[in-house]
């Protein structure tokens, strides 16, 4: 049975469909990339995965229950985690206790929250940040910030939402470094990602959306030469290039 | 927030000094009028602190806490006057009631986002208001309009909550006010008090970290009102009578949220560092320039607001937290983490 399983889920904003009928499924263990143009509805198909609004129609079934329509902090106790596009820490908390709120996911205990949320912040390599107020962090921390609190919720499948846009390049380096831990510790991925060189990097398959319809999924190199997607991308005059 | 143990230090210090100051004030001070200016600021300490557990943690802005509180004070009087019961266990009955009120006023107004819950505190409390001023008996029970209501006198029994003297009422409020903040910085520093701020701060981000909004809301706002209409009770018993304007009116909301907005909401300290501010300031003044100049107390009052508000826009609770965070001179104390 696969960890995920989309079939056909729609979603439409008044006249404008954001997502039409988008179906995929995900094995334990995958990184799967969605790209697409800005506004191909990459983020609305994480929204309702992540239990942001119900699709319209399909069924969302994770280890093979269907979770369309639950609320997020239903599907989060699932073991689902996600990062969102505009990283906003908890401003006036610590980058601990930030950590913590997520690390209160399993348990009461206040010291078992601090402990989980020391390890995660280790593993993201803030330790030295534990005390600073979050509203201080760049922009860069910020994104590691929130991955570490997703991380605290000990998610099976992890969201993550452009998490090297603002990057520079060395830090984007170093941002696939850890996606790639993370995957290693067994969590299964999807990300939406602008930068290619990321997602072909890491993904095991891409999906691409346009317009709300997916127009390729595959491998990264088989969809980085369809015609269809280069078109989507760069225009009718590049497709052949 | 986390404090480096030079800090831990200092205020315990500073809360033992204190401590100390309050339970001996009524040996020093024993000028009725004085005692009664320090009953009234521990009072609106009590009910700054209630309002701030749902409000200040949470963020979500409740001008209709005076409605929770003339629900206790009126129900534990009534229970006096018509079934001979102590306020003591009125009290706990008029605070279960509020609770209920307070969860069916927050139950539709958290599903929501926006400026909800604050219209519909609101306009609850200026409903209860209106009609309770309006409604001179029902089922039987005298309710006696906008005339409100006298505590019959007893004498001295302590069991009815009736006391010779301002003293035992000092100490009543004062035991309220340290409980209040003994359940405040509990519930800081639990599961709810971190999902409380994380929801203040960003409720859809709180919500992808597995927190129920709309139920830990909830939950504050039980507490808050059980509190809240508590402190109503007292009041009741302290000033022996009650009306609708003064129990449940807007004023008396407005208040409670300036005190705890200017103390420094979502602390443990504020709220009771804003009424130790705006109570005295308000008495004093009104006592020493009510009859001279009539209103020039308001304009004071809003005076010490527009400055407390420039000045220290986080609250009156903001330099003394720089102060506790300041490394001790001579001390091998770890060196507090630097803000970039």
């Amino acid at each position: 049975m696969p960890l995920l399983e989309v079939a056909s889920i729609s979603k439409s904003f008044g006249g404008n469909q954001a997502v039409k009928s988008l179906s995929f499924t995900l094995e334990t263990g995958e990184i799967l990339g969605l790209i697409g143009p800005n506004g191909a509805g990459k983020t609305t198909a994480f929204n309702m995965i992540a239990g942001y609004f119900p699709p319209d129609t399909g069924e969302v079934r994770f280890k093979g229950e269907n979770i369309a329509g639950l609320r997020a902090w239903d599907i989060s106790h699932r073991k689902i985690a996600r990062t969102f596009q505009l990283s906003k820490p908890f401003g006036d908390l610590t980058v601990l206790e930030n950590v913590m709120v997520g690390g209160f996911h399993h348990q009461g205990s206040r010291a078992a929250a601090r402990r989980k949320a020391e390890e995660v912040l280790a593993f993201v390599g803030m330790a030295a940040q534990a005390g600073i107020e979050a509203h201080n962090l760049t922009v860069v921390d910020r994104k590691r910030l929130e991955l570490a609190r997703c991380l605290a919720t000990d998610p099976e499948l992890l969201l993550l939402d452009e998490v090297v846009a603002g990057a520079t390049p060395s830090e984007a380096v170093a941002m696939m470094e850890m996606i790639r831990k993370i995957r290693d510790m067994g969590i299964t991925i999807i990300m939406v990602e602008h930068v290619m060189r990321v997602v072909m990097g890491l993904s095991h398959r891409v999906l691409v959306l346009h317009h709300g319809e997916t127009i390729a999924v595959g491998d990264p190199q088989t969809v980085s030469r369809d015609p269809v997607v280069l078109k989507a991308y760069l225009g009718a005059r590049y497709a052949h290039a | 927030m986390a404090t480096e143990p030079g800090g831990r230090h200092r205020v315990v210090t500073a809360t033992a000094a204190v401590g100390i100051l309050l339970l001996t004030v009524p040996l020093a001070v024993t000028d009725d009028y004085y005692l009664h200016v320090l009953i009234a600021t521990l009072y609106f300490a009590y009910m700054a602190s209630a309002w701030n557990i749902v409000c200040g943690y949470t963020g979500q802005l409740s001008l209709g806490h005076s409605a929770l509180s003339g629900i206790g004070g009126y129900i534990s009087t009534l229970l006096l006057i018509n079934a001979g019961l102590s306020p003591w266990i009125g009290m706990f009955v008029g605070a279960l009631w509020a609770t209920v009120v307070g969860v069916l006023v927050g139950w539709p107004c958290f599903r929501l986002r926006g400026p909800y819950f604050a219209l519909t505190t609101i306009a609850f409390a200026e409903i209860l208001r209106i009609w309770t001023e309006n409604t001179e008996e029902i089922f039987g029970i005298e309710l006696r309009g906008a005339q409100g209501l006298s505590v019959p006198l007893k004498g001295h029994v302590p069991t009815l909550f009736q006391f010779d003297g301002k003293v035992p009422y000092y100490y009543i409020i004062l035991a309220m006010l340290v409980a209040v903040m003994a359940i405040t910085w509990w519930m800081e520093r639990s599961r709810m008090g971190f999902y409380l701020k994380a929801i203040r701060a960003d409720q859809d981000g709180a919500e992808a970290l597995g927190v129920n909004s709309a139920r830990y809301l909830l939950s504050a706002m039980a507490v808050s009102s059980f509190l809240t209409a508590l402190g109503g009770s007292f009041y009741a018993q302290y000033f022996r009578y009650i009306n609708p304007e003064r129990n449940m009116g807007l004023d008396f909301s407005i208040e409670l949220a300036l005190m705890g907005i200017v103390g420094g909401q979502g602390t443990v300290v504020g709220p009771i560092l804003g009424a130790f501010l705006l109570t005295p300031a308000g008495e004093i003044t009104r006592a020493t320039l009510g009859g001279k100049f009539p209103g020039l107390h308001i304009v004071i009052y809003g005076l010490v607001l527009i400055l407390a508000m420039l000045f220290l826009p986080k609250g009156l609770i903001q330099p003394l937290r720089r102060l506790v965070a300041r490394r001790p001179a001579a001390s091998g104390a770890v060196a507090p983490q630097t803000k970039a």
